[in-house]
């Protein structure tokens, strides 16, 4: 192990003994984007602060019972996901349709003029922004989170056929959204 | 191979790409990715938007900014759930003569971190567990205790993503703290004086950081 990058199981070891120096480390390398994949999971930035933490106390608690059989970070992600949904629902909130989120967010712009005013990179950051609840999750647990296939599979608690086909319909999407605003990519 | 095995194919490749640029691919998905970029026309440019969709996809995340107080916030409600910690023992007499040294012109300072380090290097041989303390010090492993570092406090208003995008983006490693006057110990990626010197002078010119004394320094030629 290279003890500068003292690992993460490493340190969860150290927090299931009741070593408070090491959650907090954990807490600086996992928060930013735990608090990212929370709160678009939630759209609330409010519910991001108050799940994020809560996933940091629970690793303390639950830091003992921690196996080891995937990384800190998915297992972390795990119960970002588990939360963020129990919130969701406690809230009555329901996920946003695919059909309609699936559309480019509302404007009085035709495609062309959208394309005029913003480039290509903006596009598409857009259209990811615009996926269903669904496909941004696979898209962002891979593009962002580096997450593996099956990674994901345990976050989302869905079988691995189910991720790889998310995320070719999350592509699929991008590419057409991209077409209809005049950047062609060939696929689909 | 028919047209639609061939769409099947692509489909296939395209579903994996993101995969293949996260680094996650393995086995025979890996190779089958590989060689699809190395024999198909269309694959390179397909690589191209995946790339894209990487960039837009890390920007879209990145905007989403995390409050600056959330550590601290963190570290009361933890010590809500886990009770008061460990009476202080060396930790807060550390902290405070880091206080003092910070305080100090530059001239004495100097003298006075060397003092410092080599009372943190005490305290690392002396418990080399390093746990139950708030800060960590440098000998809580063997290979630890021999590399570059610094001492660094950031301001109370810093924010975390700022430090975080930092520290990645220098190869810097938090490997200890904060102490409860948000001492950090920082492993310095150096591997001569000079380096070292250019790297410290980096951290300590970022508006986030408060105060920085050396520590363990590269040896050159040795």
């Amino acid at each position: 192990m290279n003890a500068a990058t003292e690992t993460d199981r490493a340190l969860v070891d150290r927090v299931a003994k009741g070593d408070r120096a090491a959650v907090r480390l954990l807490f600086m390398r996992h928060h930013a984007r735990i608090y990212r994949f929370v709160a678009r999971q939630t759209g609330s930035e409010m519910m991001a602060d108050d799940i994020a933490n809560e996933v940091f106390l629970e690793l303390w608690k639950q830091a003992p019972s921690f196996e080891g059989r995937s990384e800190v970070s998915t297992w972390l992600l795990g119960i970002a996901r588990f939360k963020a949904l129990s919130m969701l629902r406690k809230k009555k909130e329901d996920w946003i349709d695919d059909d309609d989120a699936a559309q480019v967010p509302d404007s009085a712009d035709t495609p062309e003029v959208v394309t005029m005013k913003e480039d290509k990179a903006a596009a598409l950051r857009r259209f990811v922004d615009a996926l269903p609840e669904e496909h941004r999750t696979v898209i962002d647990l891979a593009y962002y989170h580096g997450q593996s296939v099956t990674e994901i599979g345990e976050v989302l608690d869905i079988p691995v056929a189910t991720v790889k086909t998310r995320m070719f319909y999350a592509r699929k999407k991008l590419g057409e959204a991209l077409k209809a605003a005049g950047y062609d990519r060939g696929w689909p | 191979m028919s047209a639609a095995e061939k769409m099947s194919r692509r489909d296939e490749m395209e579903t994996l790409l993101p995969f293949y640029l996260n680094g996650s691919l393995e086995g025979a998905e890996l190779e089958a990715v590989e060689e699809w970029l190395a024999t198909d026309p269309a694959a390179l440019a397909a690589l191209g938007e995946a790339e894209a969709e990487f960039s837009g996809t890390a920007a879209a995340n990145e905007a989403i900014r995390p409050p600056a107080d959330a550590l601290s916030r963190f570290a009361r409600a933890l010590d809500a759930q886990a009770g008061p910690a460990r009476a202080p023992t060396g930790q807060s007499w550390l902290a405070s003569l880091f206080g003092r040294v910070t305080a100090m012109p530059a001239g004495v300072a100097w003298a006075a971190a060397a003092a410092l380090l080599a009372l943190v290097l005490v305290q690392s041989f002396e418990r080399p567990s390093g746990k139950g303390n708030d800060f960590e010090v440098a000998g809580a492993q063997d290979d630890l205790a021999k590399l570059p570092f610094a001492l660094v406090k950031f301001k109370q208003d810093a924010r975390m993503a700022d430090i975080a995008a930092f520290l990645g983006q220098n190869g810097l490693k938090i490997a200890g703290g904060p102490t409860a006057d948000g001492v950090f110990h920082l492993t310095i990626p150096a591997e001569t004086s000079a380096d070292y010197d250019r790297i410290v002078g980096l951290i300590a010119a970022q508006p986030f950081a408060d105060a920085v004394i050396q520590g363990r320094k590269p040896v050159d030629g040795g």
